[in-house]
């Protein structure tokens, strides 16, 4: 099994009484609460502990892309992958991913996945989601009922492009390209591997069956939450008499490690708490434009992960408005409702112990959703850094080396860059 | 996609061939025809403004437009101009050329965009808080980055008179429940797509094509488009035949007040 150190890059600094004061942590969160100075250190902060997470032998490093949220300062992975791909030179980089639907065209993402793949002599994997709906329909505008279908022209256009070896014009329906020529070419050939976050839509499952794509389900609910989601993709695959080969799932997981599980419980609460209770907080009125969903996967009652994110704090919203209401306070207390640390380790939204509890859990996660690919969380909400380097390196040392072994020996790693076409560190990095 | 068979649910009393799939349509009353364009709330079945138009004595026409409540998900609707010519051709399945319209939101929006391009499609218009235009000092309201039970807030002054859209009969088949569901959900897509992100699509440079009398109503409590866009649009359009601030009504003013909005209707068409 390959782990994949996964950062979403949270703004650190959100006030304590954030879910108070504010509606939604994500569209439309107060500019205001944005010190430029703050996101200097962070993002180098974070950039720090993705090449820390690469020095400690983590098989790759991954990013996304969010748009106006407090959670995830990464409007565009591509930058941060660039400025990874240097300092990085051993390490494979998953950009989990682009929105293609989001750039115009998307041949920007072929470019640039291509540039990367270069700069890194191949060691990239790309990633196309179709987007949240508070990156896509709200931040960036796009309408909900079209969105999927210009996705996916999306995907097509950037697939024939990294494909072709001829010049070619492309006549999408979003897309009217007269000539279509990506210059500079991806090292991996045919292309990087493709790797779709998904969030719940079933249709998703259909297609990465069906294209052989990898599935990914990047959850913060836990592998308990995010069995049904995985076996409704493998369900698909098995009715296509494919193979379920694990290595075409990915599941993303909060891990939280430490010598024993009492300093576990005593680390990693803060950090816990600030991510689940205060980056979290999003408005369930930007969950679900109509459109967004399929009729598919209305009828199937197949509830985003991020529907689900914004519906729980709204409830929590609601019962805390209501019960300072019942007191005659005109300002709730958040304190009463809000998602415990307990509650989020007994529902598995994180992993935590000591390194054989993390390493059986880990087990069992990705024994029964079958996924050979682990995006884990070491760094979440506003952990400290040196707490950060701590987490990273236990599961570098103490738990990788025992689920590593995972699936390897039965199923081959089609998704995965192949080393053995990747070109060596050229120039200053070379030493 | 297509999303199904004709419903035979309150969504979709009728049914007309249309494409690769088919529209909802409702028909009542007697005497000269009228047609009706419904708004983001579709046309739920056989609801109150339409009783009350067929009661003024007018043989009333209401199709939902395409993947509007009973119809079809749309297939190939992507841009504006794709939605005039659907709503072109929904017109003369229904058989409403040139006839007189009462239309309503969304609906008024795409009636003043075909007007503009085909004057001969209708007759005289009423129509009840038409999308398509903006100003910035007073912007129109955003229906969907809201939850759902604030949605049905911003659409009518009184939620139970949106209740034909968004309440199942109590005896409703399980089956069916789902399948309105969709609907609904369809019905609510097909609206986004229309207004999404902002409803402003240059409709203020092609008024000038809308030659129709034209009667406009506007709830004074609509709280998606501001009531003091009523009086822009009389100062957009050539030819108002006269206007209607509705005291105790929404966007859909033509629910929370059928009654009125039929009257005003009967008299702008007589």
């Amino acid at each position: 099994m390959k782990s994949i150190f996964f950062h979403l890059m949270p703004y650190p600094e959100l006030p304590p009484d954030f879910p108070e004061q504010h509606r939604s942590v994500w569209v439309d969160i107060d500019p205001k609460l944005y010190d430029p100075t703050v996101g200097h250190q962070t993002y180098n902060a974070y950039l720090d502990q993705l090449e820390f997470a690469a020095q400690c032998g983590f098989d790759a490093v991954g990013i996304n892309e969010h748009h106006s949220n407090g959670y995830g300062l990464m409007p565009s992975p591509n930058i941060i992958a660039a400025a990874l791909s240097r300092n990085c030179p051993d390490t494979n980089i998953v950009v989990l991913g682009d929105s293609v639907a989001l750039y115009n065209p998307p041949l920007r993402v072929a470019e640039e996945i291509a540039m990367l793949d270069g700069i890194t002599g191949g060691r990239m994997i790309a990633g196309f989601p179709v987007g949240s709906p508070m990156d896509t329909i709200y931040a960036y505008g796009q309408n909900p009922a079209t969105l999927r279908e210009r996705y996916h022209e999306g995907v097509d256009l950037i697939r024939q492009a990294w494909t072709s070896d001829e010049v070619f014009s492309f006549n999408g329906n979003y897309n009217k390209l007269r000539y279509v020529n990506v210059w500079p070419r991806p090292v991996q050939q045919p292309h990087p591997p493709i790797w779709i976050p998904g969030g719940g839509s079933v249709d998703t499952w259909d297609w990465c069956a069906a294209e052989d794509l990898v599935y990914c389900y990047l959850s913060y609910f836990g592998y308990k939450a995010g069995l049904r989601t995985m076996q409704g993709f493998w369900k698909k695959v098995q009715e296509l008499g494919k193979e379920t080969n694990p290595f075409q799932g990915g599941f993303a997981q909060f891990i939280a490690v430490a010598d024993t599980e009492a300093e576990a419980w005593d680390l990693y609460r803060e950090p816990a708490e600030y991510f689940f209770n205060t980056c979290l907080h999003v408005y369930a009125g930007y969950a679900d434009p109509p459109g967004y969903k399929t009729p598919n996967t209305v009828r199937a009652g197949v509830e985003g992960m991020v529907e689900r994110a914004a519906r729980e704090a709204t409830a929590r919203r609601e019962a805390n408005a209501a019960d300072a209401a019942k007191a005659g306070s005109a300002k709730p207390s958040y304190g009463s409702k809000k998602l415990s640390f307990e509650d989020m380790v007994e529902k598995g939204y994180i992993i935590l112990g000591d390194p054989t509890q993390v390493t059986e859990q880990v087990h069992e996660l990705a024994t029964t959703m079958n996924v050979g690919h682990l995006m884990v969380f070491s760094h979440f909400g506003n952990m400290d850094p040196e707490l950060v380097k701590m987490n990273t390196e236990m599961y570098a040392t103490k738990v990788m080396p025992e689920v590593a072994g995972l699936f390897e020996d039965d199923y081959e790693d089609h998704w995965w860059p192949k080393t053995d076409h990747q070109l060596a560190p050229v120039g200053s990095r070379a030493q | 996609m297509n999303a199904g068979a004709p419903l035979a649910g309150h969504f979709a009393p009728g049914t007309l061939p249309y494409r690769d799939g088919h529209i909802g349509i409702v028909e009542l009353g007697v005497g000269p025809t009228v047609g009706y364009l419904h708004g983001m709330l579709g046309n739920p079945g056989v609801h109150a403004v339409l009783e009350e138009l067929a009661a003024t004595g007018h043989r009333v026409v209401a199709p939902s437009l395409p993947g509007f409540t009973g119809s079809s998900e749309p297939e190939g609707l992507r841009t504006l101009h794709d939605w005039v010519v659907a709503t072109s051709e929904v017109v003369d399945l229904a058989g409403l050329a040139g006839a007189p319209l009462v239309a309503s939101s969304v609906g008024a929006m795409l009636a003043l965009e075909l007007a503009a391009v085909r004057p001969e499609a209708f007759g005289s218009m009423v129509l009840v808080a038409p999308f398509g235009l903006w100003d910035d000092s007073d912007p129109v309201a955003d229906p969907f980055g809201t939850t759902l039970s604030v949605q049905r807030a911003m659409l009518t002054e009184d939620t139970a008179a949106s209740a034909a859209f968004f309440d199942d009969p109590a005896d409703l088949p399980a089956d069916m429940v789902v399948e309105h569901g969709v609907h609904r959900y369809l019905t609510r897509t097909a609206a986004a797509q229309l207004i999404w992100p902002l409803p402003e699509w240059g409709l203020a440079d092609r008024l000038h094509r809308v030659l129709n009398p034209v009667t406009l109503v506007h709830g004074a409590k609509d709280r998606i488009i501001p009531a003091s866009y009523l009086e822009r649009w009389a100062e957009a359009l050539p030819n108002v035949a006269g206007t209607h601030l509705l005291d105790e009504a929404g966007h859909q003013a033509d629910f929370d007040q059928p009654a009125e909005v039929a009257r005003i209707a009967a008299a702008a068409l007589a």
